[in-house]
């Protein structure tokens, strides 16, 4: 018991220490900026729990990071740097748009299930070819993935603005869904939507999938040590491109549960970067898909506070994106000196 | 259209790439892939537009860009080299730092989230002169072209002899194709990787001012919407030597000089905006199976150890 307490902290103390770390120089800079710091960070840190509607925007802004986040963790422990969730989420979410757009009478469940089905194999597909090229011609993933997500956010503007686009409301933004295809809430909790518990069960998955089944232990040593895994009979590259449409699918299902179940349609910046924030949060989970679901919680937190922030204090909430790139410069530093590694895990 | 406009908007196309390329590639030699060349574009952006407004000094401008860079880089190389953080994950935390920095400086001193447009701003130094046009198709391409852009053609040449022409260079690309072997000669290589970082800053401090300062006289938010990500595809594909690179570097500014062409023929501005990356893209799948044809030593972005 205690030596199982022991192991979770080992793991976690990184992650907390670089968390403490960013938390306090953001104190710091509100102490500099603003009157009432204390204010400030109060509102940050806990107006998500303020009332019952907080709180359902709170849970609508982990959905994504959890689902995204957990994505990560497959890719990341097959060995592959992917940071092309924004892409994934966008295709997901666009082809979601779509499918419910253009199926419009059709039953309201039937639609449901091809735009969830659309959503998860768009954001698999835009997992797939970057690890395709990474494994049959050795294209480096992190400057296709990167790249991938500018194409995939051009796509969907396209789409948008050329065939879905609600020419009376403001802006990039699609026609409503047909409202029966729309998902149903968490009960008790109106407009949180369903897709929050669906990633806290996709996490338990994950945790079984990558740890307790032959198939997560080839992934996992792959990962690890490809020549290695080779020699014992496993083939890597099979497994990175396994993970990678894992990777993306998940990404592309968060766009369906945003578009399905709380947007009920597209709109061009629906997501504030949630892509790259859940490669945050994998990161500070060190690659443990029930850590992912704390540190989405965490993340999604400073978040949705910073909203908050900005309307009752003096604080902008762009000091959330400031924080975040104190956190990602800090969090997998190695205050220990061991060998790097790529992939931290 | 005359061949000459079209080259001049090639010129100032590729000149932001060219120099994030060759930011890429300093550091590349020295085997780190440098994802933080895009922040440290988007924080020289704005400091070269702040500065200027303030000091209405170009030259001070164009120096508090590069300042401004260097320091983020300065931050970087400590990080992942003093620190051990992983340098992709360092390098995309320079860049969120950089628009949540900028972002905030936005909202917190101007008070305008949308941007930083001064009134007046100094022109930055540029070629002009009759004389130039008497140089058939290249002088009048060249009229206008401001010291940032002329400077990055002649750091390829630069950067050239540095790599292979001077023991610094020799000690440099040493430390990023065998670190043991490097540290066996007595190279400090921790200091080569420092020092290559640093240089990476400067470089990628230029191509932010060239950014805002060159024309635009304007600072946005995410200005650089990813030209820092093809300089560095442009340097993958040019297998971090400096003629391949800037001739990459030139093939994606041809891209996005074609794409502007496009715009006025009536295509989508989202296909035209695709097309560098698309061109990124199908750069490295390109180049790629030609370094491993040719099996280049230079470990191009593989994973350690």
């Amino acid at each position: 018991m205690i030596a199982t307490f022991l192991g979770l902290w080992r793991s976690a103390r990184g992650s907390l220490g670089a968390i403490v770390v960013t938390l306090v120089i953001g104190f710091g800079l509100v102490v500099l900026v603003s009157d009432d710091p204390v204010e400030s960070y109060r509102q940050l840190l806990f107006a998500s729990f303020a009332s019952k509607a907080n709180f359902v925007l709170y849970l609508n802004r982990a959905t994504p990071l959890i689902l995204i986040g957990l994505g990560i963790v497959f890719a990341f422990r097959a060995g592959v740097f992917n940071v092309g969730g924004e892409g994934q989420l966008y295709m997901g979410a666009i082809t979601c748009a779509a499918i419910g757009i253009f199926l419009a009478g059709w039953p309201g469940v039937l639609v449901a299930a091809l735009c969830l089905i659309g959503a998860v194999l768009a954001g698999a597909l835009w997992g797939f070819w970057p690890a395709f090229l990474k494994t049959g011609l050795g294209v480096d993933e992190v400057v296709t993935t990167l790249m991938g997500n500018f194409v995939a956010l051009l796509i969907a503007n396209f789409m948008v603005t050329h065939a879905l686009r609600d020419a009376t409301a403001y802006g990039a933004t699609s026609l409503m869904l047909p409202q029966d295809s729309w998902l149903p809430s968490i009960p008790g909790l109106p407009n949180a939507t369903i897709g929050f518990p669906v990633a806290l069960v996709t996490a338990a998955v994950a945790w079984t999938v990558l740890f307790r089944t032959e198939w997560g232990a080839n992934l996992r040593a792959a990962g690890i040590n490809a020549r290695f895994a080779e020699t014992i009979g496993i083939r890597p590259k099979r497994e990175i491109i396994r993970a990678m449409i894992v990777s993306g699918a998940l990404a592309g299902l968060a766009g369906a549960f945003y578009v399905l179940g709380v947007g009920h349609r597209f709109e061009q910046n629906f997501s504030p970067g949630f892509g790259l924030m859940a490669l945050t949060v994998a990161l500070l989970a060190r690659l443990n898909p029930f850590g992912v679901v704390a540190t989405g919680l965490f993340y999604a937190l400073m978040l949705n506070g910073a909203a908050y922030m900005q309307i009752e204090t003096d604080m902008p909430r762009s000091l959330v994106n400031l924080l975040t790139g104190l956190l990602v410069l800090l969090m997998t530093v190695d205050v220990r000196r061991r060998g790097r590694a790529r992939v931290a895990a | 259209m005359s061949v000459s406009l079209f080259i001049a908007s090639v010129l100032t196309q590729t000149a932001p790439i060219l120099l994030a390329a060759l930011a890429a590639m300093f550091t590349q030699r020295a085997n780190i892939l440098n994802v933080a060349v895009e922040g440290m574009m988007l924080a020289a952006a704005m400091a070269a537009i702040a500065v200027g407004d303030v000091t209405g000094a170009v030259g001070v401008a164009i120096l508090a860009g590069a300042a401004c860079a260097t320091v983020l880089a300065t931050i970087f190389a400590f990080v992942s080299i003093v620190l051990r953080a992983d340098f992709i994950v360092a390098g995309l935390g320079v860049n969120l730092l950089a628009a949540g920095g900028t972002l905030f400086i936005l909202e917190e001193v101007y008070q305008n989230p949308g941007g930083l447009r001064p009134d007046t701003f100094p022109e930055i130094w540029a070629l002009r002169g009759d004389w130039l046009n008497a140089i058939p198709i290249l002088g009048p391409a060249l009229q206008g072209a401001s010291v940032i852009v002329l400077f990055s053609l002649v750091l390829v040449p630069l950067s050239w002899v540095f790599l292979y022409r001077t023991p610094l260079g020799y000690a440099l690309r040493a430390s990023g194709e065998d670190e043991h072997a490097a540290r066996a000669a007595g190279i400090r290589v921790p200091r080569m990787k420092f020092l290559a970082v640093v240089f990476s800053g400067v470089i990628a401090g230029l191509a932010g001012s060239e950014l805002s300062m060159d024309r635009l006289h304007f600072f946005l938010p995410n200005m650089t919407s990813g030209i820092g990500f093809i300089g560095l595809s442009a340097m993958l594909f040019g297998a971090g030597t400096p003629w391949r690179t800037a001739f990459a570097a030139f093939l994606f500014g041809v891209a996005e000089a074609a794409g502007d062409r496009l715009q006025s023929f009536q295509v989508a501005p989202e296909i035209v905006l695709m097309t560098p990356y698309l061109a990124a893209i199908l750069g490295l799948v390109f180049a790629r199976s030609r370094i491993v044809a040719g099996a280049r030593p230079a470990k191009l972005g593989a994973s350690a150890p």
